[in-house]
């Protein structure tokens, strides 16, 4: 089931660069912003990132439905008319796991950098 | 920003059903962001049918349903887990299946040379046997037929065992 359009469709990144990193994301969204729905999580990432990453649906609704299954978000729902509105916001354990993902990935981009020679070695 | 009517949210609604989301959540939130989009697009100028039907295949690569799918692997991803090549699957079921012929095999050469050793009763292993060929036959049917013949386990794909669901295929 790991087709490139339900990861994050790019406009500068390659998918494969980012794969992975989309349950930090929306964690890191989530801690940032009381709560969120998805769509508007969408326009936060396009905001932040200057339209350099885009969530595509099918790869946040089923990544939402993953951290839900993993009592990491808690959900509310708001009437619109007809239609229900899903509200994301972490849970307790949510908190937790998005200062492990969140510091796993700054880990990571570390040692990218060192391995990559991307800034001068230290003395 | 224009609103859609009740009828076409019912509509947008029964579609994301027809297409094969099951799931209430995901069903919610599809409605909710297609709405969005469409409201967003009509506040434009444009008409809804047309936007609708724009907009549906964008969310998706072959079939909607895919994001329930998607939706339902990610969740099921719990617990030990073992991601298994299509060859490798088939090889240790195969394997696994074979092996009572091979110590068939092993036993009738073993019989054939002057050393002592346990033997298992021969009508327990011939039933053993016996079992095994539906078995070993429909795994070589899986394995063998051809992806125009829209195969169980296609080519590429990988096979995981454990998690929410015993085994799962992943098309690759």
């Amino acid at each position: 089931m790991h087709l490139n359009f339900m990861y994050i469709h790019l406009m500068v990144y390659s998918t494969e660069l980012l794969k992975g990193t989309l349950k930090t994301i929306v964690l890191k969204l989530l801690a940032d912003n009381r709560r969120m729905y998805g769509y508007e999580i969408t326009q936060k990432v396009k905001e932040i990132t200057q339209d350099r990453i885009q969530i595509t649906e099918g790869a946040l609704y089923p990544t939402l439905h993953a951290l839900e299954a993993d009592k990491l978000v808690k959900t509310e729902v708001e009437y619109i008319g007809k239609r229900v509105r899903k509200y994301y916001s972490l849970s307790p354990a949510g908190k937790a796991k998005t200062k492990e993902k969140v510091n796993e990935l700054a880990s990571f981009i570390q040692t990218m950098t060192l391995l990559l020679d991307l800034q001068p070695k230290p003395m | 920003m224009a609103t859609l009517t009740d009828e076409q949210v019912n509509y947008i609604a029964n579609d994301i059903r027809a297409h094969g989301i099951r799931l209430e959540g995901l069903q919610d939130n599809l409605l909710d962001h297609i709405c969005i989009l469409v409201e967003q697009g009509m506040g434009e100028g444009g008409e809804f049918a047309q936007l609708y039907a724009a907009l549906i295949p964008t969310f998706y690569k072959k079939e909607l349903y895919e994001l329930e799918e998607e939706a339902l692997f990610l969740a099921s991803l719990k617990g030990p887990r073992l991601l298994l090549g299509r060859g490798r699957f088939f090889a240790v079921l195969i394997g696994l299946f074979l092996s009572p012929y091979l110590f068939y095999v092993v036993l009738d050469l073993l019989h054939a040379l002057p050393v002592a050793y346990y033997a298992p009763p021969r009508v327990l292993l011939r039933w053993t046997c016996v079992g095994c060929v539906w078995p070993l036959l429909s795994l070589l049917v899986i394995c063998f037929t051809p992806d125009r013949f829209d195969p169980l386990v296609p080519r590429h794909a990988k096979v995981l065992l454990g998690g929410g669901a015993l085994i799962r295929v992943c098309p690759g």
